[in-house]
């Protein structure tokens, strides 16, 4: 018990230091609680001047819901988190080493996870705060038309969601401390998930290979999931089946996020490559 | 002159031999920016159901928003790539330690900048001719021959004005040293109200502001010569458009940095972190 209460003390410290490094960057700080706004917008007038309005009837035939805005607005919304995973975790070591203090992070009495674990912890935080503010702004302007009901169950499938991205956030940080330039591998992935993870279109729409890729990904299932319960999407299979899949992803991308982590992380020590830059 | 073009043939070989040393990097800016469009793509087959939008065509001229945004695609991201090498230049000197020795040297700064814009051009015109080539032999999107050099004559115009605006962001970087919070506001207001994804015209608040960028003018005029077959006469007002800014954003950032290169000299704080 001692030792869970010494790792969430060093989880939550991690947490503290990383949201005081923030709140120095003020402007930076307000930049990134507007910026997924400014990224969602041109695929909302996107959508708008394809249709010619609000509601299309192609999208009601496949999804059951024809509302174009809040279609698009919840998946962009919702996989803001894939941003806590690859750009939150993903960077924390290397970030750590910018700062010239990732050996010190390393020799800290814990296990390096629960750094890593920390940066995530800070990231959930600060990535909801986005998607609150997001929402709150984005619901002023559009009116979105979402069933209030189905808020907490939709809470608890990211809760879901989170554990598997948590689990391509470990990887991702390991593999930054051999690759160096870590950017391009979390800018690659995101960039994969986000095509194959139908955010602003259904599955139905993605060519089979690409759909049949989609199935690996903890978003395909958690965002049509959370659609399901606000906007009544038809998902094409039931909330079980979604809900069993994604609880296997959060078991097997955890379990291999961690595994990574720890092969890199024994590699990086033997090699002697860690404080390379 | 001769000196000139030596230090800015130099810088660029130097910089050459540094982006060759990441060929991972290029490889990803060649290839990635197609990911980005797809789900566009995807989008409007799920919105319309098809390939073809009447409703785009009302707002276009023409109904084939594929073509639309991987045109869009690729001029941004050549825009983009201006903008981003050319802010962080002088930044990157400041992380490999050489900033004051460049600017300490018996040279003016000026044609080492223009070394590096011209690579950044290079290897941004590398990036979109593989995206063009890849869009017209998997995609089927037509760019026939004879449209290729009125749209090589509508691009240089526009990279003239963008690579001004990038002299004055290399500026503004000795002086506040971290630009980078500034390039990706620029980044965003270029993403949002010029017609690289969507047609501005969708929106009056959009429709208007996307008059400040000259992005706008560009791509307007591009995608009428490729879609609907217009000839670079019929756009001379985009053209003529083109040409003011490059000529207000190249006097104008050259006076900036002009300004700002003294005043950092006469402070002493160009070593500054």
């Amino acid at each position: 018990m001692d030792m869970v209460m010494h790792y969430l003390g060093a989880m939550w410290a991690e947490n503290i230091k990383e949201w005081k490094i923030e709140l120095s960057y003020r402007f930076d700080f307000a930049r990134s609680l507007v910026e997924p706004f400014v990224y969602v917008l041109p695929y909302l007038l996107f959508g708008i001047a394809v249709v010619g309005g609000r509601n299309s009837q192609s999208l009601f035939n496949l999804v059951g819901t024809g509302d174009v805005i809040t279609f698009v607005v919840i998946g962009y919304l919702f996989m803001g988190f894939l941003n806590t995973a690859l750009w939150g975790m993903g960077f924390a070591l290397r970030k750590e080493q910018f700062f010239g203090t990732l050996e010190s992070v390393f020799v800290a009495p814990v296990p390096r996870w629960v750094y890593v674990g920390g940066m995530a912890l800070h990231s959930t935080m600060h990535q909801g705060l986005i998607i609150m503010v997001q929402m709150i702004m984005l619901q002023l302007i559009f009116h979105l038309l979402i069933d209030a009901s189905g808020l907490l169950p939709a809470i608890g499938v990211v809760a879901l969601m989170l554990v598997a991205l948590y689990g391509i956030g470990m990887m991702v940080a390991s593999l930054a401390l051999i690759f160096k330039a870590g950017w391009i591998i979390a800018e690659a992935l995101h960039s994969v998930i986000s095509v194959v993870t139908p955010i602003a279109y259904p599955l139905a729409v993605l060519p089979i290979f690409l759909r049949k890729a989609s199935h690996f990904f903890p978003t395909t299932y958690g965002i049509l999931t959370i659609r399901h319960f606000l906007i009544g999407e038809d998902m094409g299979f039931s909330v079980g089946t979604s809900m069993l899949r994604l609880s296997l992803l959060c078991v097997g991308w955890a379990i291999f996020g961690l595994f990574i982590f720890s092969v890199v992380d024994r590699k990086t020590r033997r090699d002697g490559t860690l404080g390379h830059y | 002159m001769k000196r000139d073009l030596r230090i800015i043939w130099e810088e660029f070989r130097k910089n050459l031999k540094i982006l060759l040393c990441y060929p991972v990097v290029w490889g990803f800016w060649a290839i990635f920016p197609i990911l980005w469009v797809l789900p566009l793509i995807f989008q409007g087959k799920a919105l319309v159901g098809g390939l073809n939008s009447p409703s785009f065509e009302k707002l276009t001229g023409s109904g084939n928003y594929l073509a639309f945004v991987l045109i869009g695609s690729i001029v941004s991201t050549y825009a983009m790539s201006s903008l981003w090498g050319m802010g962080q230049s002088l930044r990157e000197e400041s992380y490999w330690g050489t900033l004051e020795l460049i600017l300490t040297a018996p040279i003016r700064p000026f044609p080492i900048l223009i070394g590096k814009a011209i690579l950044e051009s290079c290897f941004a015109t590398t990036g979109a001719v593989i995206q063009a080539c890849i869009f017209t032999f998997f995609l089927g999107v037509e760019l026939s021959f004879g449209k290729i050099l009125p749209v090589l004559f509508i691009m240089v115009l526009l990279l003239l004005g963008l690579y001004g605006a990038g002299l004055a962001l290399a500026a503004v970087t000795l002086l506040i040293k971290e630009s980078r919070g500034l390039v990706n506001t620029l980044n965003w207001i270029f993403y949002l109200f010029s017609p690289i994804r969507y047609p501005v015209e969708v929106n009056p608040i959009t429709r208007v502001v996307s008059l400040a960028i000259p992005l706008t003018y560009a791509l307007f005029a591009i995608r009428s010569m490729i879609l609907l077959n217009k000839s670079i006469i019929q756009l001379w007002g985009s053209v003529v458009s083109l040409i003011l800014f490059d000529v207000a954003l190249m006097a104008g950032s050259y006076y900036v940095f002009l300004k700002v290169e003294q005043k950092v000299r006469k402070t002493g704080t160009i070593g500054m972190y």
